[in-house]
């Protein structure tokens, strides 16, 4: 393969990555903050403690983060028809990558805010803040270096995940790789585009890391 | 005819006992704080002062009688605004560290609903009296720890309170930066006529700052009155061992060890500044009584190290206190 086929070939693949993770990685990343949030507000000690509704999610968010992805991916395809219309394609691949990010995004959220200080959170409570304002106020913004590192670990395992939605007809860099290199014995394409994916993964920590730094102010 | 206004707090026979603790932290506790008083509320580990400000702040509820803030009961109908009359400085200033030192002061009036350009009118004239102004875009992490605590009593005073309740405001801090906050937080009392609280375990505090004093001891209280007669003529055995502890002029000038200033568990480093702010301390209580004092360190500090500002370190397992001898100046 040369080089002008296989350029066209890993920009539109890298394209068709991205188009699968990031919109999976922002719905992610809302819902797993919402989940996150009510299980650092319903545990025990917590804000709102709710033994039955803490130790129900708890349980939802360990069964969803101990199913391989691969296993995921295949009890999916019902609700991923029901909501894209079809099961192929990067635009399918969506649905079970954000439904394999909300607990992982929940128990990074539930970890950060439970690292904030209990000494800020008493003293807004003494100062009249509702617990919703103690969320949207003190604990999410408090915890926002965390919670942008913890974005781009949960962005990282999404861009590994959508290699293996590749494999079974989502597009992108790993389908490239299973048709092309394996399937096909083209070392050439599979060593490009595992660089590709490097690339892309270099990438995004790198921002994701700049970010969270820059808005650190501890 | 006038009726006297209502002291600023009132416990009436409150007793608050935490789940699975055999013994009250608060028990059948009756004080009055009185309007426009500084009270100091005193106490070891363990007295009940933590309780005590957490009843008045709203953050736990007494098991048995009641509480009157302003003369108004504190109840859950009454706790908003009763906690909007009432301002709160912490031990370990417990500032936002995500948000500058301007929107830390604002925050409470944030919480309120006040529109911004009020807010921060408001935060940066507080910051202009308590003298920092100039650092208001600045972040807690890049503040000395007196700079801290004077952002944190901008903020209890955001919201114009008439109770300014201090929890061991001046514990975590070395004595000089202590004393000025003190001074601030007595001006401010006179200026802005608040009733001010100060809960403490330090006698310096009282003795410095205060009208009135509260002895409370294992959740009683052991003793209360005007500063003056309860330090002069103290009732209760707790006063006195209280008072004992904190006389400094008796091992100076008997010549003995600090012995009985025993020091928590904390690490090396954390004892080698008490050591040094302890040294600090002495000197400062030797020139008082005109006594010459000097400081032994442990036998690993090069003798150089002495005198000055720095006492030598300390060994890694516990703290060895400096030896004082004394010389009585002619």
């Amino acid at each position: 393969m040369t080089w002008d086929v296989l350029w066209p070939l890993l920009w539109q693949a890298t394209l068709e990555t991205l188009w699968m993770v990031l919109p999976s990685a922002l719905i992610a990343q809302i819902l797993g903050t919402a989940l996150g949030a009510v299980l650092t507000l319903t545990r025990p000690g917590g804000l709102r403690p709710q033994a039955v509704v803490y130790r129900g999610l708890d349980a939802v968010v360990n069964v969803g983060r101990s199913l391989p992805f691969i296993i995921l991916l295949v009890l999916l395809i019902p609700l991923t028809r029901l909501i894209t219309g079809t099961s192929i394609g990067s635009t399918a691949a969506t649905v079970p990558l954000t439904m394999a990010a909300i607990p992982f995004v929940a128990r990074l959220v539930d970890g950060a805010l439970r690292d904030v200080p209990g000494g800020v959170v008493e003293a807004a409570r003494a100062m009249g803040a509702s617990t919703a304002q103690t969320v949207f106020k003190v604990l999410l913004p408090e915890a926002r270096p965390a919670l942008v590192h913890g974005f781009t670990v949960m962005l990282v395992s999404l861009i590994g995940y959508s290699a293996m939605a590749g494999a079974i007809g989502g597009g992108g860099l790993g389908d490239v790789a299973i048709r092309y290199g394996y399937q096909r014995f083209e070392t050439g394409v599979m060593i490009a585009t595992v660089l590709a994916l490097l690339v892309l993964v270099q990438a995004v920590q790198w921002l994701g890391d700049r970010i969270a730094t820059h808005t650190d102010h501890r | 005819m006038s009726t006297a206004p209502p002291p600023a707090l009132e416990f009436n026979h409150v007793t608050k006992t935490y789940p699975g603790q055999p013994q009250a932290a608060l028990q059948d506790l009756t004080l009055r704080i009185p309007r426009g008083s500084r009270t100091g509320i005193i106490g070891r580990s363990g007295a009940g002062k933590s309780t005590l400000v957490r009843l008045i702040s709203g953050l736990e509820t007494p098991d048995a009688g009641h509480l009157q803030v302003h003369g108004q009961p504190l109840t859950p109908a009454t706790l908003k605004q009763l906690q909007a009359r009432t301002g709160l400085v912490f031990q370990h200033f417990n500032l936002l560290a995500q948000r500058s030192v301007l929107h830390n002061v604002t925050l409470p009036l944030e919480l309120r609903g006040t529109p911004k350009a009020l807010r921060e009118r408001r935060a940066r004239e507080l910051l202009q009296l308590v003298g920092l102004e100039a650092l208001a875009d600045r972040y807690p992490a890049q503040l000395s720890g007196g700079q801290k605590q004077r952002v944190g009593i901008a903020r209890a005073l955001v919201t114009d309170p008439d109770l300014l309740l201090a929890d061991e405001a001046t514990s975590a801090l070395d004595p000089e930066t202590s004393a000025g906050l003190l001074t601030l937080l007595t001006e401010l009392q006179r200026e802005r006529d608040l009733t001010l609280i100060l809960v403490t375990h330090q006698l310096e505090v009282i003795r410095a700052a205060t009208t009135h004093v509260a002895v409370l001891d294992q959740g009683k209280l052991v003793e209360a009155g005007e500063t003056a007669s309860v330090l002069r003529q103290p009732q209760s055995a707790v006063t006195r061992a209280l008072l004992d502890a904190h006389r400094p002029e008796h091992p100076l000038l008997a010549g003995e060890t600090l012995h009985h200033l025993t020091l928590p568990d904390l690490g090396a480093a954390t004892l080698d500044r008490l050591a040094q702010q302890r040294a600090r301390i002495v000197r400062a209580e030797a020139h008082a009584l005109g006594v010459d004092v000097w400081l032994t360190a442990p036998d690993h500090v090069p003798a150089a190290e002495l005198g000055g500002t720095g006492l030598g370190g300390t060994g890694l397992g516990g703290i060895e206190t400096p030896r004082l001898i004394p010389e009585v100046s002619a």
